[in-house]
C-alpha cells in the first residue's frame, strides 16, 4: 500500500511517496511561476523513481500554499498540520518546531503529538527567507555563499532597518563605512533570526526544538538561531521534506479511517492531470 | 545682505533653500543624492545660491537635517527631521495644526503646538509600506513614472485590495494581479489605498488636530493625497513646495539658535 504527500511551497515543491512501514521516495523541485501545471509532472517523476503507476497510490494529500492546485489530491490539509506530523515522526521528543520558508515562517508548539498552538508570519518579508534572498541578490551572491560567509564573521553589524525593501541600501551604506562584508552578511542573518525568535517566543520556545524549511539548510541561520535560543537545535536530514512527509502520513491516517468506517477513501475517480481553469 | 540657508539631505533627495528673514524663500534647489551625501549636499547648496546670485560668504547661518546631514562640510547646526518638518510647515502654512510628511524611507505624522513645535509624533521608518519607497518600487514594476501615478489612481474604478501589508510581497502580488488582468489604474488605486490606511492609522495614534498639511515627496502625488483625505475623513492641505519643508525648518531653527547664542 502506497501513500503520497505533496507540499507546494512558494519557492519549492516537495513530494514524498511512502510504502506503509517500508521504503520512501522523495523529490524536491523548484515551484516557479507555472505551479498550476506542475503538480502532475512532479508526481509523475516521483512515480517513475519509485517504479510505480498512479493507480497504486491509495491516497494523496496536498499541502502548502499551492495545495488547491493539485486536482488529483484526495484531501488538502494545512501546512501546519502536515509539518507537525512529519517532524513528530522524525523526532518524537519535539516540543517546538520553527519553520523558515521562502515566503513565510512559523512556530508550532507540539503537545502530546498534537498542535498546542502556533504563530505564523506571512505579512512581512523581513521575517522570512525572502530577506536573505534579497540580501544575496543585492550582493550578487548565492544563498549558499552568504550562508557560509555568515559563519566567518566575528562581529556581526546590528541592522538599523529591518524592512526588506531597505536592506540593499543598508548594505551599501555599511560597505561605504568600511564594514567587512562578512560582518554585514552575518548581521542580516542575525536580524532575521532575532525576528523569528521573538515571534516564536510568543508561544514559548521549549526543548526539543526542531528547525525545518529552507532556513534549516543555511548554516548562518542555524548558527544565529542557536546563539539566540541558547541551546542546539535538531534538524532533519532533509529539512525541506517534513511537510510532504507529514502529508503522506496524514494520507495513510485518512485512508485507514475511511477503511475502518467501511467507505471508499477517495470520493471520485482521479487521474493524474494538470489543474484546469474550469475546475 | 545676510541670508539663512537650510539643507535637508534625505536618503533619496538633497534639498537646499536660501531664506531672507523679511522676504521669505529667495531660492531653492533639489537634486538626487545618488549614493554620495557629501557631494550632493555641497552641490545642492551651491546651486541654490547660484539661483539667487549669492555666494557662500553671504550665508549668516546654515541649518541641516536629514539622514545625510552628518556629511555636510563646514560650520552648520543640525536639527532632527521632525522638529525641522514641524517648523518648516508652520512657516509655510501657519494655519496647519498637524503634518503628514511622506518621505522616501519614512513617514512622519506630527501634531503641532501653536508655535510650530512638536506636540506629538508617530514615525514609520521600519517598514517601507508606509513610505514613498513602495511607490517607487511599484512604479518600476508597472513601468510608469511617479508623476503618472497620481492621475492613474483617480481613474481607478475597482482598486485592487492586497492580501499583504508588506511592500516586498505587494511587489510580487502586483505581478500576479497584472497576470490576472487587473488594470494599472486599479493597481495604483489599491496601492494608494493601502498606504493611506497605514498612514491613517498613524494619524489616529498621534491624535491629529486642526488643519492637516501634507509634505514630502508623497504630497506631490495627488492620488495618494485624495486617498488620505478619504481615509482620514478630512481635507488634507498640500504645502506649497512640499519637498522643501525640512530645509526651511532647518534654516529657521539654525537662525533662531544663533540669535539666542
Amino acid at each position: 500500500m502506497f501513500f503520497a504527500g505533496i507540499d507546494i511551497g512558494s519557492t519549492i515543491t516537495k513530494i514524498v511517496i511512502r510504502e506503509d512501514g517500508g521504503r520512501q521516495v522523495a523529490l524536491v523541485r523548484p515551484t516557479g511561476a507555472g505551479h498550476r501545471r506542475l503538480a502532475d509532472r512532479v508526481m509523475e517523476e516521483a512515480l517513475e523513481q519509485a517504479g510505480l503507476t498512479f493507480d497504486r497510490i491509495a491516497f494523496v494529500v496536498a499541502t502548502g500554499y499551492g495545495r488547491v492546485n493539485v486536482p488529483f489530491a484526495d484531501a488538502q490539509l494545512s501546512e501546519i498540520t502536515c509539518h507537525m506530523k512529519g517532524v513528530n515522526r522524525l523526532f518524537p521528543g519535539v516540543r517546538t518546531i520553527i519553520d523558515i520558508g521562502g515566503q513565510d515562517s512559523k512556530g508550532i508548539k507540539v503537545v502530546n503529538g498534537k498542535i498546542g498552538s502556533f504563530v505564523m508570519n506571512d505579512k512581512c518579508a523581513a521575517g522570512t527567507g525572502r530577506f536573505l534572498e534579497v540580501m544575496a541578490d543585492s550582493l550578487g551572491l548565492g544563498l549558499e555563499e552568504t550562508g557560509e560567509m555568515a559563519l566567518v564573521s566575528r562581529s556581526p553589524v546590528s541592522m538599523t532597518r529591518i524592512c526588506t525593501a531597505y536592506v540593499g541600501q543598508e548594505i551599501v551604506l555599511r560597505m561605504s563605512e568600511g564594514v567587512p562584508l562578512e560582518d554585514i552578511v552575518a548581521g542580516v542573518h542575525q536580524a532575521l533570526c532575532g525576528r523569528i525568535c521573538s515571534m516564536v517566543n510568543k508561544i514559548g520556545i521549549e526543548k526539543e526544538v526542531v528547525l525545518t524549511g529552507g532556513g534549516a539548510k543555511n548554516p548562518g541561520v542555524v548558527k544565529y538561531m542557536e546563539k539566540i535560543i541558547g541551546f542546539p537545535l535538531l534538524r532533519p536530514a532533509e529539512p525541506l521534506l517534513t511537510g510532504a512527509l507529514g502529508a503522506s502520513l496524514a494520507a495513510q491516517d485518512l485512508w485507514r479511517k475511511a477503511a475502518a468506517e467501511g467507505r471508499a477513501a477517495s470520493p471520485r475517480e482521479r487521474t493524474l492531470a494538470p489543474v484546469s481553469f474550469f475546475q | 545682505m545676510a541670508v539663512l540657508a537650510g539643507l535637508d539631505v534625505g536618503s533619496l533627495l538633497a534639498k537646499a533653500v536660501i531664506l531672507d528673514e523679511a522676504e521669505g524663500i529667495l531660492a531653492h534647489s533639489v537634486r538626487l543624492v545618488a549614493g554620495n551625501f557629501q557631494t550632493a549636499a555641497r552641490d545642492v547648496l551651491n546651486a541654490a545660491l547660484d539661483n539667487c546670485g549669492l555666494t557662500a560668504g553671504t550665508v549668516a547661518s546654515l541649518g541641516t537635517t536629514g539622514l545625510g546631514a552628518g556629511f555636510v562640510n563646514g560650520p552648520s547646526l543640525r536639527n532632527t527631521e521632525i522638529s525641522c518638518q514641524a517648523r518648516g510647515v508652520h512657516y509655510l502654512l501657519p494655519r496647519a495644526g498637524s503634518v503628514i510628511e511622506i518621505g522616501d524611507q519614512s513617514t512622519r505624522v506630527i501634531r503641532l503646538t501653536g508655535q510650530g513645535k512638536v506636540a506629538d509624533c508617530v514615525i514609520s521608518d521600519k517598514c517601507a509600506m508606509g513610505s514613498g519607497r513602495v511607490l517607487q518600487v511599484i512604479a518600476r514594476v508597472l513601468r510608469i513614472t511617479l508623476e503618472e501615478m497620481g492621475g492613474l489612481s483617480q481613474e481607478a474604478t475597482r482598486p485592487v485590495s492586497f492580501s499583504t501589508g508588506c511592500s516586498v510581497f505587494v511587489e510580487t502580488e502586483v505581478i500576479s494581479r497584472i497576470a490576472e488582468g487587473a488594470g494599472v489604474a486599479d493597481i495604483v488605486g489599491g496601492l494608494h489605498r493601502a498606504m493611506a490606511v497605514k498612514i491613517g492609522g498613524m494619524a489616529d495614534k498621534a491624535r491629529l488636530e486642526g488643519d492637516i498639511a501634507a509634505a514630502g515627496g508623497g504630497a506631490c502625488d495627488p492620488g495618494l493625497v485624495k486617498m488620505l483625505e478619504k481615509v482620514i475623513g478630512q481635507k488634507v492641505l498640500v504645502v506649497d513646495r512640499p519637498l522643501l519643508t525640512g530645509a526651511v525648518g532647518a534654516a529657521l531653527m539654525a537662525a533662531e539658535s544663533r540669535g539666542r547664542g
